[in-house]
C-alpha cells in the first residue's frame, strides 16, 4: 500500500516535472521522458503484475495531463507494456548499472515505437519518419544520460517503502 | 511462474482497456469534457509548477551579472542604490518585461481585446507535440478556438479549456493550420505547421507567385474563430518548386520563437476589420526585398499610412 502510495506521488511529480520544467527547456533534438525512467525503476523492484498496472496508470496520467493532445489511452498502452516487460526482469539481482541502461534504452525505444505505431495506426498526421526518428534518438539518449541517477533513487525509495515483499 | 501468468492476464485486460479508450476518444477529439477535467484537475498544479520553475530558470541566467552590482566606489554607491531596482531585473526578467511591451505595442496597433497570460507549461508527448498550457482560462473568459499572439505574431490557437487554464496547439505543431495571406497582395492559401521542419504555405492560386522575404499575415476566419485578421506569421524562406501542381508552396520561417516562448495573448475579440498589413513589423529590416512594391499602393479608400515612425522595439525576429 505504501509503495503504491509512492508510485502515485513519483509518477505524478515526474509528470509535473515533465511538462514544467523539463519540455520547456531548449535542447537539441528532443527531451528526456522522466515518466519511462519512473516506471522502469518502479517496476524492476515490484514485479511483472504491479508494473503492468503501474505503467499503466501512469500512461493513463500522462494522457490526459495537460497541454497534452492526443487519443486518449495510447501513452497507457506503451507505458503498460514496459512496466510489464520491466516487472520480468525484477528477479535479475545483482543488477549492474549496465543493465539498468540498457533496460532503460529499450524501455524508451519501446514507448516511442508503440506510441507512434498506435498514431500511425490511427493517421495520425504528427507521426513520420522524421519526428519518430528524433522522438527515438532523444528519449533513449537523454534518458540513459538519466538512468544512473534517477531508476536507483525511485527503486531504492520503493525498496524502503515495502522492505518485504508479499506476494 | 504462476504470478508472471497473472501479470499476463492483467498485461491483457489492461492493453484492451487502453485500446477502447483509445477508439474512444479518437472520435472526440480535442475539446472533449475529458480534456475539459484535466485542465481543471491538473491546471491549478501546473500554474504552480510554472510559477515556482520561472524564476528559478532566470535565477540561473541572472548568476552571470552578480558581479556586476560589486561596485567598491563610493560615489557610485547611491546611484548603485538608485538604478538598484532597475538592476535587479535578470536578464530573464527583462526580456519577459520586452515581451510584454511588444505584445502591448502590437495589441495596440491591432486594437485587439486580448488577455495576457504566461506558459505554465509545455507539452511533447515524446516530443510529437507543439503544445502549451497558459495561466488563463474560462474564467478569464477565453473559449476554445481563440487566436493566440504574442509580441512577434501568431503563436497558435486555443484548444481545451479549464477554470484557469488553457491548452494552446501552437503554430509549429503538425496539426496546425491557417489560412493565409501574403502581404501588400490579395493571393491567400493556407499555413501549415511543421513540427520540427520549417512552416509552409500553399498559395491556392498556380498562377500567383511567391517571393523569397515575401511576408505572411493570417487571413481571417468567418466569426474571427479560430483566427483573427492580420496577424503576423512569418517570412517565406524557401519557394518549393512545384512543377505541373495546381498551388504553389514555400518554406515559412515564423516570427515567433516557439522554443523561448513566455507571455502570449489570448485575442478575446477583435475589430470588425483591421487595416491591411498594418500588424507587420516596419519594412526598414535589411532583408533583400526583391522588388517588394513601396507601401504607397494602398487600397482604395485606406488612410495613408500607418505609425511605421512610431520606434518599434520589435525590429522583427529573423534568423
Amino acid at each position: 500500500m505504501r509503495r503504491a502510495l509512492l508510485a502515485g506521488v513519483v509518477v505524478i511529480t515526474a509528470l509535473l516535472l515533465q511538462v514544467g520544467v523539463v519540455n520547456p527547456l531548449d535542447l537539441p533534438i528532443g527531451h528526456p521522458d522522466l515518466v519511462v525512467l519512473c516506471v522502469v525503476a518502479l517496476a524492476l523492484v515490484a514485479g511483472p503484475m504491479w508494473g503492468t498496472v503501474l505503467g499503466f496508470a501512469a500512461g493513463l496520467a500522462a494522457d490526459v495531463m495537460p497541454p497534452a493532445d492526443h487519443a486518449l489511452g495510447r501513452l497507457a498502452m506503451a507505458y503498460a507494456l514496459v512496466g510489464y516487460a520491466a516487472g520480468l526482469l525484477e528477479d535479475l539481482e545483482e543488477r549492474s548499472v549496465v543493465t539498468t541502461v540498457a533496460v532503460v534504452a529499450a524501455a524508451s525505444a519501446a514507448v516511442v515505437l508503440v506510441f507512434a505505431g498506435v498514431g500511425a495506426l490511427l493517421g495520425d498526421a504528427r507521426v513520420g519518419a522524421g519526428s519518430v526518428a528524433d522522438s527515438l534518438t532523444a528519449t533513449i539518449l537523454y534518458d540513459v544520460i538519466l538512468a544512473p541517477f534517477i531508476v536507483p533513487l525511485v527503486s531504492g525509495a520503493a525498496r524502503r517503502a515495502e522492505p518485504v515483499t508479499t506476494y | 511462474m504462476r504470478d508472471s501468468g497473472r501479470a499476463r492476464v492483467v498485461l491483457a485486460v489492461l492493453l484492451l482497456t487502453a485500446f477502447t479508450l483509445i477508439t474512444l476518444d479518437y472520435r472526440s477529439g480535442s475539446g472533449g469534457p475529458l480534456r475539459r477535467l484535466a485542465n481543471a484537475v491538473f491546471g491549478p498544479v501546473e500554474n504552480a509548477v510554472g510559477d515556482v520553475a520561472r524564476p528559478i530558470g532566470s535565477f540561473f541566467s541572472g548568476l552571470g551579472h552578480l558581479s556586476s552590482y560589486k561596485s567598491d566606489n563610493a560615489k557610485l554607491r547611491k546611484e548603485v542604490a538608485q538604478l538598484r531596482s532597475q538592476l535587479r531585473l535578470t536578464d530573464a526578467e527583462r526580456a519577459r518585461l520586452a515581451d510584454e511591451e511588444k505584445l502591448l505595442h502590437l495589441d495596440q496597433l491591432a486594437q485587439f481585446r486580448i488577455v495576457a497570460a504566461h506558459v505554465s507549461a509545455v507539452g511533447g508527448s515524446l516530443d510529437f507535440e507543439s503544445t502549451a498550457t497558459i495561466d488563463v482560462g474560462s474564467r478569464d473568459g477565453i473559449t476554445a478556438n481563440m487566436t493566440v499572439i504574442d509580441g512577434d505574431g501568431l503563436v497558435g490557437k486555443t484548444l481545451s479549456v479549464g477554470p484557469t487554464t488553457t491548452t494552446v496547439l501552437l503554430a509549429n505543431d503538425v496539426q496546425f493550420s491557417a489560412g493565409a495571406r501574403l502581404e501588400s497582395s490579395q493571393l491567400i492559401g493556407h499555413v501549415d505547421g511543421g513540427g520540427r521542419g520549417p512552416m509552409t504555405f500553399t498559395l491556392l492560386d498556380s498562377q500567383g507567385s511567391i517571393k523569397v522575404g515575401s511576408r505572411l499575415v493570417t487571413f481571417g476566419d468567418i466569426g474571427q474563430k479560430p483566427f483573427v485578421p492580420e496577424v503576423p506569421i512569418g517570412r517565406v524562406t524557401r519557394v518549393v518548386p512545384t512543377p505541373g501542381a495546381l498551388t504553389r508552396t514555400a518554406e515559412v520561417t515564423p516570427y515567433v520563437g516557439f522554443d523561448s516562448l513566455d507571455v502570449v495573448g489570448v485575442v478575446v475579440s477583435a475589430p470588425r476589420t483591421v487595416k491591411r498589413d498594418s500588424l507587420l513589423p516596419p519594412t526598414a529590416t535589411p532583408t533583400p526585398a526583391p522588388s517588394t512594391p513601396p507601401p504607397s499602393t494602398p487600397p482604395p479608400s485606406s488612410p495613408p499610412a500607418t505609425p511605421a515612425a512610431t520606434v518599434s522595439p520589435s525590429p522583427s525576429r529573423t534568423h
